[in-house]
């Protein structure tokens, strides 16, 4: 029989209920030695006395405070897919009559473009016409738009550079449409987060 | 896709709460809030002894935590994450007090007895405000008097696995500590609250009644 009393260390092991070898050798020699016995209640209701103490709960209206502060951030992508889920019908009769003209929109769709796909002459000779016609009408627009925001002298500039011009000053109006874009959002979000 | 209610989230574990907070949902955000408060709170409340401040530092530490949410990496656990900085934000505040702790008995840099005397002070004595009943008859219990003479690290600990239930590892996680120095602190916890139970048991401190 084992006569050394219990370390320190190996109250706590039992204490926290280990298992394992080695662990039913301290059990056994606790339930035969009084001191260890002793001293084995005396760490149990401290530790039962720990496992007592209430949780204490602070004052009414701690998420409000606390919200008050957090800045809540919505990633882009989640907006978009809330802002198109707000146009899906709730109930179940709008659900199944915006799912009828879906269908029905995407057939007449489909048939349409599989009739203008089976005209291939006459789409070639419509897309030619209209191709003249568009890239007059979208010279002049774009004209008119640069001379709006830029001023007549960078018409005048694109012109002199031909194409090179024509794809530089394409290049700058679409980079300001991005930022127009992406300042928008910004200004959206951050709007989001004040409310 | 369907909306979120408040009955979903309680069911929820923390993981999907918190992947739901990333997505800018409020309810989730208050969620955690609701479910983590008594726990925190109590933690610090024990840390600091003071319960108006442990408001503010709760929530200091909501607010931190919630700032950076985006920042939370789901391979740990939220409560540990949330532990820890409830932690680190009561320990900050106590050695910023210990730092800021100005003698009664006069300065420790005096030279003579006048000097001693001259930068000496003594507080007036003030009956015991609502709030200060409230904290005493909180904390005033036998085992909660032992946990307050405790140094910080041990009482930490002690409140984390005794109370929180916290395996050594999730300790060891939470408080950045080695496993062998949280199973230290506990075990050296454990011996002194023995002795200060033995000792407010043998003074015969009699405790405060519960109120009717």
């Amino acid at each position: 029989m084992n006569h050394r009393h219990l370390l320190p260390n190996e109250i706590d092991l039992l204490l926290d209920e280990e298992s394992g070898f080695g662990v039913q050798p301290l059990r056994a020699h606790v339930r035969g030695c009084p001191d260890c016995r002793a001293r084995m209640d005396s760490a149990e209701s401290v530790a039962a006395a720990l496992a007592q103490i209430p949780l204490i709960a602070p004052r009414y209206g701690m998420a409000d405070r606390v919200m008050s502060q957090v800045p809540i951030f919505v990633p882009w992508q989640v907006s978009a897919r809330d802002s198109l889920v707000q146009w899906i019908p709730t109930g179940r009769v709008a659900r199944l009559t915006a799912a009828a003209f879906v269908g029905v929109a995407g057939t007449v769709v489909s048939g349409l473009t599989l009739w203008i796909a089976s005209r291939g002459d006459l789409v070639a000779m419509a897309t030619g016409l209209a191709g003249e016609g568009a890239q007059v009408a979208a010279a002049d627009a774009a004209g008119d738009l640069i001379v709006a925001v830029f001023g007549p002298q960078v018409v005048t500039v694109v012109q002199q550079l031909g194409a090179l011009g024509v794809w530089l000053a394409m290049g700058g109006f679409a980079v300001a449409a991005l930022a127009t874009v992406f300042g928008l959002k910004r200004v959206a979000a951050s709007t989001r987060a004040r409310s | 896709m369907k909306t979120v209610s408040v009955l979903d989230l309680a069911n929820l574990p923390d993981a999907d709460v918190v992947a739901l907070a990333k997505q800018g949902r409020e309810p989730a955000y208050r969620e955690l809030i609701r479910r983590y408060e008594r726990p925190v709170f109590s933690l610090v409340y024990r840390m600091v002894r003071d319960r108006e401040l442990a408001e503010d530092l709760t929530q200091d530490t909501f607010i931190k935590v919630l700032s950076h949410i985006d920042k939370y990496r789901s391979e740990f656990k939220f409560s540990s994450w949330l532990f820890k900085i409830s932690n680190n934000v009561a320990i900050d505040h106590l050695r910023r007090r210990q730092l800021d702790t100005v003698s009664m008995d006069g300065s420790p840099h005096a030279t003579s007895l006048d000097l001693t005397e001259a930068t000496s002070f003594e507080l007036p004595t003030q009956d015991e405000t609502p709030l200060q009943e409230l904290e005493a008859r909180e904390l005033g219990s036998e085992i909660e008097r032992a946990i307050g003479r405790l140094r910080p690290e041990y009482r930490s600990c002690i409140l984390l696995r005794h109370v929180e239930d916290k395996s050594y590892e999730e300790i060891a996680a939470t408080l950045d500590l080695p496993l062998g120095t949280v199973k230290t602190y506990i075990h050296r916890a454990r011996h002194e609250l023995r002795k200060l139970l033995e000792h407010l048991k043998e003074d015969g401190v009699v405790i405060p009644d519960e109120p009717e």
